[in-house]
C-alpha cells in the first residue's frame, strides 16, 4: 500500500514540476519559434508551433533593420559601467554603515533608504533637464550616472556585514591588515551570496531597462538594445512579429548565456553559509 | 619578550566606568592569568593590550613604550579569541599566512614559517582544508598557529579553551604550558575558571568589579589570600566563611583542612557539632556539608567516604594557621596585625559558645 501511494505521489510531483517548467519556459520557446517563422506562418490561425523551415534570415533582417551593433555595444558598456561603479560605491558605503560610528550615520542611512523608495517616474524630468544642462544628452552618461549607487544593495550588504562577528575583524586588525584589505580579503568573500544576488538583480533590471533610456536618448547612437528592438515595430510600417522576436533574441541571449555559465556559481553562492 | 605596564588606566563604555585608575605590571616572559567573575574587566584589560578596545584614559606600555597610539597590527602582539575567529573563507594555510603577508614577509620565508608552525601544532595534513571541515580542537590549533607564526612578543588569550570539551581542555592546558616553556614569551591569559588559572599561571591577577583583588603566584594565592574575595574565589569547593562577631568580622577555613570525628576533640582551633546534610562522592574524594542547629553550614573535603547522611559528627580545624581572619571591609587580618589577638579571642568565644 505504502509503495503504491508513494508512487502516485512521485508521479504527481514530477507532473507538477514539468507543468511549472512549461509555464516558465513556454514564452521563451514561443519567442524562438516565432523568430524562425515566415511572414505567412506568423499570421496563420491556429498559430504555428514549429516552423516548417527555420527562417534564420529573420535574424539578419532584424540585425540590418537598425544599427544593432551600436545598440548592443551601448547596452554592454552601460551594464558593465553601472555594475562596476555600483560595486565601487556600494561596498565601502555598506562597510562604513555597518562597522563605523560617525556623526549623522543614522540620518545618512535613512537618506539611502528614502532614495530606495522614490520611483523613477518622479525623478526623470529633473534628471533629464540636469543632463541637458550639463550637455550629456548625446552621451551614455544619462543612462549610467543616475544608477551609480544601489540603495537596495547598500542595505542588503550592510545587513550582511553586520552579521560578521566582530572578533574576525579584530583578528584581521591584529594581523596588521588595512581596512581596505579587510574589506576585499575578508568581507567580500564572506558576502558572496549577497553580492551575487545584488549583481544578478542589477544586471537583469538595467539590461531590460526601457523607460529610462527611451526618455534620455534622442539619437540612435546612444540607444541600448531595448529601445532599438522596440523601434523595429515602426521601421517597416507594419508589425513584423518574426523580426521583432528575432530582435528580442539579441536581448535575451546574453542573459541566458550568463545564466548557463554562472548558474552553478550562483547556486553555490546562495547555498554557501559561513561557519561559526 | 616584553613587559606590559598599565598606568592609571580607566575604561568607560559610554558613561559606565568599568575600570578606574588601575595600575598593573605584567613581567617579561611570565605566564600571567587574569581571572575573575564575568564582567570584572579582565577581557577589557586584554583588549587594551591588543589595542582593539583602547583605554579611555591612562597609559598602556609595552617594553616601556607607550602604545596608546600604536595600531593593533604594529604592537607585536598576537591574540587567540574565545571562538577562534579564524577566517571562514580561507584555508588553514591562508589563515596562518594572512598576517605574514600583511607584514610583507617574503614568500620562501612564509612557506618555511608556515610549515614549521603547522608541524608544531600538528596541522600539517590539514593545511589545505577550510575551517568548516575542522573539529573544534583543530580550529583552536589554527588560531594558535596563526598567533605563533608571527613570533609575537606578547601572546594574548581570551578564554581560548572554554569552547572545548573537558578532556580536550585538560590536554590543551598541558600543551599551552609546554608552549610557554618553549617560547619563553609573555603570555597573558584570561579566564573565569580558577582551576585553569591555578594550573597554568606563574602569576595570577585576580579581579573583581574592575579592581585588582590580588596579584600573586598560585601558591600564595591559595595559602595567603589578601582578602575575602580572593579566599573564596580560589579553591574548590570555596572556603568556609563564618561570622566571628556581630561587628562584621569574619573567619574562614578551607574545606580540605577540616577533620570529621564522631567524638569531641580537645585542643582544636575550631570545632562544631552538626549533622551531615549532603554527601558528594567524587571517587578520589568526598565532599560533605555539615550543618549545626543554628544553620551554619561547613563544607568538608575528605579522602575517606565513611560518613553517612544524617550522621551526627564533629567538624574541627586543628591548626590555628589554617584559619583566616577578615575585617569588616573584607581585608585579611594577618598574624602581625593589631586585630589578630582580638580575633583569636573571639574565635575562642565562638568555640565556647558552641559547647
Amino acid at each position: 500500500m505504502y509503495g503504491v501511494s508513494q508512487n502516485i505521489k512521485n508521479t504527481a510531483n514530477i507532473i507538477l514540476k514539468i507543468l511549472v517548467v512549461a509555464i516558465f519556459a513556454f514564452p521563451f520557446l514561443w519567442v524562438i519559434s516565432v523568430s524562425l517563422q515566415t511572414d505567412a506562418e506568423v499570421n496563420t490561425f491556429p498559430a504555428t508551433i514549429i516552423p516548417k523551415t527555420p527562417q534564420f534570415n529573420n535574424y539578419v533582417r532584424a540585425w540590418q533593420a537598425g544599427p544593432f551593433l551600436t545598440y548592443f555595444k551601448n547596452s554592454v558598456v552601460i551594464i558593465v559601467a553601472i555594475i562596476t561603479i555600483q560595486m565601487l560605491i556600494m561596498i565601502p558605503a555598506a562597510y562604513a554603515f555597518a562597522m563605523y560610528d560617525f556623526k549623522l550615520k543614522n540620518i545618512l542611512f535613512s537618506l539611502v533608504l528614502i532614495a530606495f523608495m522614490v520611483p523613477t517616474q518622479v525623478t526623470f524630468v529633473p534628471v533629464y533637464l540636469m543632463m541637458g544642462e550639463w550637455g550629456l544628452l548625446r552621451t551614455l552618461w544619462p543612462q549610467i550616472l543616475p544608477f551609480m549607487t544601489n540603495a537596495f544593495g547598500i542595505f542588503l550588504l550592510r545587513q550582511y556585514f553586520m552579521q560578521v562577528p566582530e572578533e574576525l575583524i579584530e583578528a584581521a586588525r591584529l594581523d596588521n591588515a588595512s581596512e581596505l584589505k579587510i574589506v576585499y580579503k575578508l568581507m567580500i568573500p564572506m558576502a558572496k551570496p549577497a553580492l551575487a544576488t545584488i549583481i544578478l538583480f542589477s544586471f537583469v533590471s538595467h539590461w531590460n531597462e526601457y523607460f529610462w533610456p527611451l526618455i534620455m536618448t534622442n539619437t540612435t547612437d546612444v540607444r541600448p538594445l531595448t529601445v532599438g528592438i522596440a523601434a523595429l515595430k515602426s521601421t517597416e510600417g507594419f508589425v513584423n512579429w518574426n523580426t521583432i522576436m528575432a530582435g528580442n533574441m539579441f536581448l535575451i541571449a546574453p542573459i541566458l548565456i550568463v545564466y548557463v555559465f554562472c548558474s552553478r556559481f550562483i547556486i553555490k553562492a546562495f547555498s554557501y553559509s559561513g561557519i561559526k | 619578550m616584553a613587559k606590559i605596564e598599565f598606568r592609571n588606566v580607566t575604561k568607560a563604555f559610554d558613561k559606565n566606568v568599568v575600570i578606574k585608575d588601575l595600575n598593573l605590571e605584567i613581567e617579561d616572559g611570565s605566564f600571567t592569568v587574569l581571572v575573575g567573575p564575568s564582567g570584572c574587566g579582565k577581557t577589557t584589560l586584554l583588549r587594551m593590550i591588543a589595542g582593539i578596545g583602547p583605554q579611555t584614559s591612562g597609559q598602556v606600555l609595552i617594553d616601556g613604550v607607550d602604545v596608546s597610539n600604536v595600531p593593533p597590527g604594529k604592537r607585536k602582539v598576537a591574540m587567540v579569541f574565545q571562538n577562534y575567529a579564524i577566517y571562514p573563507t580561507m584555508t588553514v594555510k591562508e589563515n596562518i599566512e594572512f598576517g605574514l603577508k600583511n607584514n610583507k614577509v617574503p614568500k620562501e620565508q612564509r612557506e618555511k614559517l608556515i610549515n614549521e608552525t603547522a608541524s608544531k601544532v600538528g596541522l600539517t595534513e590539514y593545511l589545505n582544508r577550510k575551517p568548516s571541515q575542522l573539529s573544534g580542537g583543530q580550529r583552536q590549533r589554527v588560531a594558535l598557529a596563526r598567533a605563533m607564526v608571527k613570533n609575537p612578543s606578547v601572546f594574548l588569550m581570551d578564554e581560548p579553551l572554554s569552547n572545548l570539551d573537558a578532556k580536550l581542555r585538560v590536554q590543551m592546558r598541558v600543551e599551552l604550558i609546554e608552549l610557554h616553556n618553549k617560547l619563553k614569551t609573555t603570555f597573558v591569559y584570561v579566564t573565569h575558571d580558577q582551576v585553569e588559572a591555578m594550573s597554568m599561571a606563574d602569576t595570577i591577577v585576580l579581579m573583581n568589579e574592575g579592581k585588582i583583588q590580588q596579584k600573586a603566584s598560585p601558591e600564595v594565592m591559595y595559602k595567603d589570600p589578601d582578602n575575602l574575595f580572593a579566599a573564596r574565589f580560589i579553591g574548590s569547593p570555596p572556603m568556609n566563611v563564618c561570622n566571628l562577631d556581630h561587628k562584621g568580622n569574619k573567619f574562614g577555613f578551607r574545606p580540605e583542612r577540616v577533620d570529621i570525628t564522631d567524638e569531641y576533640v580537645n585542643d582544636t582551633a575550631f570545632i562544631m557539632e552538626g549533622v551531615v546534610v549532603t554527601r558528594e562522592m567524587l571517587g578520589h574524594e568526598t565532599i560533605y556539608s555539615v550543618r549545626n542547629e543554628e544553620g551554619i553550614t561547613v563544607t568538608v573535603k575528605r579522602l575517606d567516604d565513611k560518613w553517612r547522611m544524617d550522621q551526627k559528627v564533629f567538624v574541627s580545624v586543628k591548626d590555628i594557621k589554617d584559619i583566616y581572619f577578615f575585617g569588616k571591609d573584607g581585608q585579611r587580618i594577618r598574624e602581625n596585625d593589631n586585630d589578630y589577638a582580638y580575633c583569636i579571642n573571639q574565635l575562642r568565644g565562638v568555640k565556647n559558645e558552641e559547647n
